[in-house]
């Protein structure tokens, strides 16, 4: 699988770090339910079978999280953008 | 052909010298000290002052991107967004030559960090096709062209200098001995040349 980095090209997978879901919100600390919002937060993951977003750290090259668009039945990429641009 | 490396301490430098069969020389690697590196990274939201300040004082063009840019013997490479590796080609004071540039970037002394690697020869690609994992046609990496990546497990930056059929890797200090086996292993059927210069 390659991925296109917005500042390095298309690379292949192994240059990369995944980290995972990248559709969640850190919750406030503040509210009153935080103790449950963050179990969900950092332990529960959906396991789409299609269309996904995710961080990969492109540690191998210019050392910057990307934001991908990645189909998890197909590999396919519809895009990828750098962290620092991406919400 | 490489039996050399089976006999010497994975530590230690393979000595200069041609590696492969009798009579072929199909590539060579230098191996050299660069004379002055620093990185050079722009402050947030700085960029556009950092690229008119280097074109001023320097008269360098930042590319933001994994391009080479030189000017007066001062060599930048792109490694990321806002972040480049500069080369000076001769020894002298880079802080001094780069303070104009301090107001707009964060400044990082690195001369002992990296060793560079030039690679050339008619089989210099053939060479660099067993451990890059990039499309090194002149159609798709031109001169100038650069790029960080790993190869053969060591992270490396290089570029394509232009004019020329040569490639330019900086390594890291600790890693040379390994690179330099990764060259002598995968240059030896062509004909390797290895040299120390200067």
């Amino acid at each position: 699988m390659r991925i296109p980095c917005p500042y390095c090209g298309a690379r292949d997978a192994s240059e990369f770090a995944y980290l995972g879901d990248a559709t969640l919100t850190r919750p406030d600390p503040a509210a009153p339910d935080a103790a449950d919002a963050f179990h969900a937060y950092v332990y529960l993951r959906d396991n789409p079978a299609g269309a996904h977003s995710e961080w990969w750290y492109h540690a191998g090259g210019c050392r910057r999280w990307v934001k991908v668009a990645r189909d998890t039945t197909t590999h396919a990429i519809a895009g990828a953008e750098l962290a620092e641009g991406a919400r | 052909m490489t039996a050399a490396l089976d006999i010497l301490p994975v530590t230690q430098m393979p000595a200069d010298g041609p590696y492969g069969p009798a009579g072929t020389h199909g590539v060579t690697a230098r191996l050299f000290d660069p004379p002055a590196l620093a990185t050079l990274a722009a402050r947030r939201g700085g960029g556009i002052a950092l690229a008119a300040a280097a074109r001023v004082e320097l008269g360098l063009d930042l590319a933001d991107a994994p391009r080479l840019s030189r000017a007066d013997g001062l060599s930048a490479i792109g490694t990321a967004p806002g972040r480049w590796l500069l080369l000076a080609g001769t020894e002298g004071d880079l802080a001094a030559r780069l303070a104009p540039l301090a107001p707009h970037a964060a400044i990082t002394e690195q001369t002992d960090a990296y060793v560079g690697v030039e690679i050339d020869g008619p089989h210099a690609r053939d060479l660099l096709a067993k451990g890059v994992s990039l499309d090194l046609d002149p159609a798709a990496f031109p001169p100038g062209a650069a790029a960080t990546t790993n190869v053969a497990h060591v992270n490396v930056s290089f570029w394509r200098e232009p004019g020329e059929d040569r490639f330019v890797f900086l390594v890291a200090r600790s890693y040379r001995v390994a690179f330099a086996r990764f060259l002598v292993a995968s240059g030896a059927e062509y004909g390797l040349e290895l040299v120390h210069r200067g």
